[in-house]
């Protein structure tokens, strides 16, 4: 029996490592993994970094001080001096984001509620706050009073930790749901292959005349579709992760920030891949079994790859805690547990409620594929 | 020795307005087949000959009656009796992605051919098939006459006692039919028994011992071509067979 199985197995993966379109499965989404984490990481930083440099342009409808002039290089302000009629003509033909008018010791910033205002004018509020600052210190000192003493009468210190690595984790879990997403997708084409495309090249009538049980055809089949799952999980582990070494010494917003995965999470995140590939291989084959024709198999597999995606987006989108029961519901947990292993949260006992329901729900699968390959239905559905 | 016995098999199809109708494809089929001997399973197509050979190689559970290869039954010596038979149909298809060479390996392991002899026989059978020159190619690229041998290599790497052949000559050109005639006419000589199904009455007339003609699922004439041509009154296997069937219109 186990013979059997082995030499099922041979076969298979013989067949699919044979075949460009499985490889060519195997390998396009994992290879895209760097490219959406070095990409992500540019869009962050440009959000973050970016914008303010971007919407700097402000006019002054006034002149400037020799100390304001100094703010405005410091803050790396793009001034642009004109009268308040010229500035407002070349807001409105958007180059300047903002500009600035003066009554008397009253300045009005002038914009619209677009982004270009919005994030001007903290730029400009900074630049007033600074300013106002240093006529203060003046005044007071000009008065013979201790400018430090009163500006600083009350100080104020942020003690706020840092948030946990957000964009580090946003990120590595993004690509998590590519890894599930590259899985899934890798386990379709050869589960296809080996159950309707079988049938529909005419080569499983063969292989039933041989003195294999079907429980035997079945598991080596199964165990070829989750080989190349987990070569695809496994594939799309490293290259996030050297995708993520690459993009912590290549972007700003990761300073301070450790992507790297501890050890004893990257074998939280193995066992996890692992378990996903074993489900939705089970789950392929079940699907692809009973059509009769690889097109078929194709079009039937189609919803059950949004079924898999569709909750770990949830799960991405919606802070979801993960508990005893939510680890046991499939697609949801694996996403749940990823999020948690990312984060440093995770537990032994989720592990393992995830390990059982996923093996109960495969030994469900697997009796039912069994049952249909020891019927004629295996031949005419 | 194979029996059959009182062989049925019903099929459930579904008409325009998804109304159940069922039919038998095979309805009562009794026979007996003993050593060295070549049964030629005569019929048109749709008589009922695939379905019947399909049960006979365990490919089909039958809906009732029994098979029983020397003592042995499917329902308690599947593994036993499998290995005991080679299956060979038109319909058959081999992977195109391996070469010759290791789908006769892979065949001699999963039918338990000892590691010792399974070079040896490979290369036995490489010999008397002349498959030599392509014994390494894929078999993609391979000819149909070329394939069909490949095909019959592969049922002959556990030396089966019992061989099933089903419309194996069918849509072949004359040559690729000949390799397959010639192959069944030694095996015959080997002392083994071979279940041959086929529409081409000629070709049943000229190697069958024994020949079953079937129409609509039901055996309709059994014996050797002498017998039925004697009792059919009629000069060859076609003619027998109209005449039993009440003419090519009745059949329509």
């Amino acid at each position: 029996m186990k013979n059997n199985i082995i030499n099922i197995l041979k076969k298979e993966l013989r067949e699919m490592f044979r075949d460009k379109k499985s490889i060519a499965m195997m390998l396009i989404i994992p290879f895209m993994i760097p490219l959406l984490v070095i990409g992500m990481s540019a869009l962050f930083e440009y959000q973050t970094t970016g914008v303010e440099g971007t919407y700097n342009r402000i006019g002054f409808a006034y002149e400037t001080t020799k100390t304001e002039e100094e703010i405005i290089k410091e803050l790396g302000i793009f001034g642009v001096r004109d009268t308040e009629e010229q500035l407002k003509i070349k807001f409105e033909a958007n180059l300047i984001d903002a500009y600035i008018t003066k009554k008397d010791n009253k300045y009005i910033i002038n914009g619209d509620d677009s982004e270009n205002t919005t994030v001007a004018s903290k730029i400009i509020e900074t630049y007033f706050q600074t300013y106002k600052e240093y006529l203060q210190t003046n005044y007071l000192e000009n008065n013979n009073l201790n400018a430090e003493n009163l500006i600083n009468i009350i100080t104020l210190e942020k003690n706020i930790e840092k948030s946990e690595n957000f964009f580090g984790n946003y990120i590595t879990v993004y690509a998590f749901l590519f890894i599930i997403m590259a899985i899934t997708i890798s386990a379709t084409y050869p589960a296809t292959d080996a159950t309707a495309g079988e049938k529909e090249r005419g080569t499983l009538e063969t292989l039933l005349t041989f003195p294999i049980k079907s429980k035997d055809i079945i598991i080596g089949k199964y165990l070829s579709v989750t080989i190349s799952s987990i070569i695809t999980g496994m594939l799309s582990l490293i290259l996030m992760i050297i995708a993520l070494l690459i993009a912590q010494n290549s972007f700003q917003i990761y300073e301070e920030i450790d992507l790297m995965l501890p050890l004893i999470s990257l074998i939280f995140a193995i066992i996890v891949i692992i378990a996903y590939s074993f489900l939705i291989s089970g789950l392929c084959i079940a699907v692809a079994s009973k059509s009769s024709t690889f097109k078929s198999a194709q079009s039937a597999l189609t919803p059950l790859t949004f079924i898999s995606f569709f909750p770990s987006m949830i799960v991405f989108m919606i802070n979801i805690k993960t508990n005893l029961v939510l680890s046991i519901i499939p697609f949801l947990n694996f996403t749940m547990l990823f999020t948690d292993i990312t984060n440093g949260n995770v537990e032994w006992i989720n592990i393992a409620a995830m390990l059982i329901s996923t093996f109960i729900i495969i030994g469900i699968i697997l009796r039912t594929i069994i049952k249909q390959y020891k019927s004629e239905k295996v031949l005419f559905s | 020795m194979l029996k059959v016995k009182d062989l049925k098999k019903k099929f459930i199809t579904y008409d325009k307005n998804k109304k159940k109708k069922e039919f038998y494809a095979d309805n009562g089929i009794t026979f007996e087949v003993g050593k060295g001997q070549i049964i030629g399973i005569l019929g048109p197509n749709g008589a009922g000959k695939t379905t019947l050979l399909r049960m006979i190689a365990g490919i089909l559970e039958p809906t009732s009656g029994s098979i029983d290869y020397d003592g042995l039954t499917f329902e308690k010596n599947e593994i036993e009796i499998k290995k005991k038979i080679a299956y060979l149909s038109g319909n058959t298809k081999i992977y195109n992605t391996i070469t010759s060479y290791e789908l006769l390996k892979m065949c001699c392991e999963l039918y338990d051919v000892p590691k010792k002899i399974k070079e040896s026989r490979i290369k036995e059978i490489t010999k008397i098939l002349n498959m030599e020159e392509f014994l390494h190619n894929k078999i993609e690229n391979l000819s149909t006459g070329q394939t069909q041998r490949v095909n019959i290599a592969r049922c002959l790497v556990h030396d089966p006692e019992y061989y099933i052949l089903d419309e194996a000559t069918s849509g072949l050109d004359i040559l690729s039919s000949q390799i397959i005639l010639d192959f069944i006419k030694k095996e015959k000589e080997r002392g083994k028994t071979i279940l041959y199904s086929t529409h081409y009455m000629e070709e049943a007339e000229n190697i069958c011992d024994y020949c079953i003609m079937i129409n609509k699922g039901k055996i309709i004439e059994e014996g050797s071509p002498k017998d039925i041509r004697k009792n059919t009154k009629t000069t060859n296997l076609r003619d027998a067979f109209f005449s039993l069937i009440g003419g090519t219109q009745n059949e329509k």
